[in-house]
């Protein structure tokens, strides 16, 4: 069984790359082109940043499914620790929200969610694997 | 745990890899468990033991 995790995580930070391009131009394209477009095709439009993020799904459920015991602990551990990170950053920027300090939108911050959970995955597995090195 | 593992597997001449491939783990997880940083789960135990013929008992003990 052969450790295949830098081509993986390379594969999942691209993958995060491509949704996040994706949901800005899905984001242009419905401020602008689409903004008095039919509905059926805005909504389809919407929707284009979910097949980057369903492949990182797929990349990720592989990943986890193929890796051996050891592996598995790791994967749970980062998926664990990225889990609290992104909760704890999420509501503390929804404090500084309600205080004024931070402004954005509900819809852009909820579109940071998922990449920011895999970006945080990226550090904790990292952060994960070492302890067992 | 302590483990004897590195030393039966230097004993055979096989390398990380090759007792990797012979229990169907990763190298990261052979090397973890020789410098006893990841203790095996019972069925990855039983695998070691009968690689090297041995009973658990005689590849781990626990430590105090």
């Amino acid at each position: 069984m052969q450790s295949n995790v830098p081509q993986f995580l390379r594969r999942c930070f691209l993958s995060t790359l491509v949704y996040v391009v994706t949901v800005w131009c899905v984001v242009w394209l419905l401020k602008h082109p689409l903004l008095d477009a039919d509905t059926s095709v805005r909504a389809v439009v919407a929707l284009l940043p979910m097949l980057p993020i369903t492949y990182v799904v797929r990349l990720l459920l592989q990943h986890v499914m193929s890796g051996d015991e050891m592996q598995q602990r790791i994967d749970l551990e980062a998926i664990a620790v990225a889990g609290i990170v992104v909760s704890l950053g999420t509501l503390t920027l929804s404090l500084l929200m309600i205080a004024g300090v931070f402004h954005t939108t509900g819809r852009q911050a909820m579109a940071w969610v998922f990449p920011a959970l895999w970006i945080a995955y990226g550090f904790a597995r990292a952060w994960a694997a070492r302890r067992y090195q | 745990m302590k483990n004897d593992i590195r030393g039966r597997r230097e004993a055979r001449g096989w390398s990380q890899a090759e007792l990797a491939t012979r229990a169907g783990v990763s190298r990261q997880t052979i090397n973890a468990i020789e410098t006893g940083r990841y203790d095996p789960s019972l069925p990855l135990a039983f695998t070691l033991a009968a690689i090297f013929e041995r009973s658990i008992e005689d590849l781990f003990e626990p430590t105090p």
